[in-house]
């Protein structure tokens, strides 16, 4: 939450604030961006939310307690505004993961990493769309097509592997920027491209090249 | 020829407006569906013929074999289509469950299947559990916050609605400054509209 909301207020309200403003803001600002940037499902940040969500809770509190001791408007609606937007940024933060459930249900319900990365409730969701998917497509397509055909996963009895699974394109550019100095990076498997990376710098590369990186925190999506 | 109407109904879906359903094609659609059911009996016969001639249905490479694999390959292409159409249609409507809410106007559920309207009943239901097992809900809050109050014109004539914590006259063209996440509900269902320009 902005750092400049605590003019006129008592220390240990300046306290809470500063704790706040350095840390778990901008922790989730941060996962958000690199959720909407990443074309596949990131790890759920469990912790991260939980506490975003307490720290909502006592924001919502302080607010309320503010609007009923009569304190100034002008406080009262800083923080309001601080309060919602941190609240876009933790629901914007589910919905997109809830979207790319969605979008590639089948894909990451087959793929046990992918799943490892999913909440609890997010797993459930994901179990009952899937299902509802496939009620959907079995009622209107794949009944009413011929015995070896029907499958949902692949174009008929005689494919080998899964075929039809719709799966986000890893090897879609991103912009990224280094948190640190990473030196030298291998952009492919040939070790045709090498990049040094700079802290700081910003670059456009494929994600496929870069995943491991996000995934190990090293580098952040923008 | 064979495949036609299967990528008829694609290029519909190719020519129609982003998020904008059309009417199911069921003409077509299950025109695409007897295709596939012929073929398959095409296959099939001609699968029976390489037998009754004695010969080995995996090594046999002659005429039949190619017809064969024509009516395979015709047949897993309409698959695709249909699924491809159907599948790009599920996506539209789940998108319009975050667009439009849990009930859909008229107008759009006219242009549903039966089994569509079903799959959007269900989602939704998906969608509410998991935002009442987290008890926060996604369905406010869709553009970043400017400001916590908006200036409204209600363009419904609600009535006496609580609004916050306050009960309001809602009527026709009123204007009202409410609270962001309070109005949003009411836009997001047509009944009301930002004036605050953003």
């Amino acid at each position: 939450m902005a750092s400049g909301s605590e003019q006129g207020l008592d220390t240990a309200t300046e306290d809470y604030d500063s704790l706040i403003a350095t840390t778990d803001v901008e922790l989730l600002k941060q996962a958000w961006r690199n959720e909407k940037a990443a074309p596949e499902i990131l790890q759920f940040q469990a912790s991260l939310i939980q506490r975003s969500r307490e720290q909502i809770q006592l924001m919502e509190d302080t607010v309320e307690e503010f609007t009923e001791n009569g304190t100034d408007p002008l406080t009262v609606s800083l923080y309001q505004m601080d309060l919602d937007r941190t609240q876009f940024l933790l629901r914007s933060y589910l919905r997109i993961r809830l979207q790319k459930i969605e979008k590639y249900m089948i894909h990451i319900s087959r793929t046990n990493e992918l799943w490892n990365r999913l909440s609890e409730q997010e797993q459930r969701f994901a179990k009952r769309c899937t299902d509802d998917m496939e009620k959907h497509l079995k009622q209107s397509v794949l009944s009413r097509l011929p015995y070896g055909y029907q499958s949902i996963l692949k174009q008929s009895i005689s494919s080998e592997e899964d075929d039809m699974v719709p799966e986000p394109q890893l090897d879609t550019f991103v912009f990224c920027k280094s948190k640190g100095s990473v030196g030298a990076f291998q952009l492919d498997d040939s070790g045709d491209e090498i990049v040094d990376l700079v802290g700081d710098d910003l670059y456009v590369l494929r994600y496929k090249s870069i995943k491991a990186l996000v995934e190990r925190g090293q580098i952040d999506l923008v | 020829m064979y495949g036609k109407g299967a990528s008829q109904l694609l290029k519909e879906l190719s020519s129609s407006e982003p998020g904008q359903l059309k009417n199911f094609n069921t003409d077509i659609f299950e025109e695409v569906i007897k295709e596939c059911i012929t073929h398959h009996l095409a296959l099939q016969s001609l699968m029976r013929k390489i037998q009754e001639e004695g010969l080995d249905i995996q090594t046999t490479r002659n005429a039949d074999h190619f017809g064969a694999v024509i009516h395979h390959l015709s047949l897993m292409r309409n698959k695709r289509c249909l699924m491809a159409y159907v599948y790009h249609r599920a996506e539209i409507i789940q998108s319009l469950r975050w667009k439009v809410g849990p009930v859909l106007p008229e107008e759009i559920q006219e242009k549903l299947k039966y089994s569509e309207e079903e799959y959007f009943r269900n989602h939704s239901a998906a969608l509410m559990e998991y935002i009442s097992e987290l008890d926060l809900d996604l369905t406010v809050d869709m553009v970043p916050p400017k400001d916590p109050y908006i200036q409204v014109r209600v363009l419904d004539d609600i009535g006496f609605a609580l609004v916050g914590d306050q009960s309001l006259n809602l009527t026709l063209h009123s204007m009202h400054f409410l609270k962001r996440t309070d109005a949003e509900q009411y836009i997001s269902q047509g009944l009301m509209e930002d004036l605050s320009g953003s």
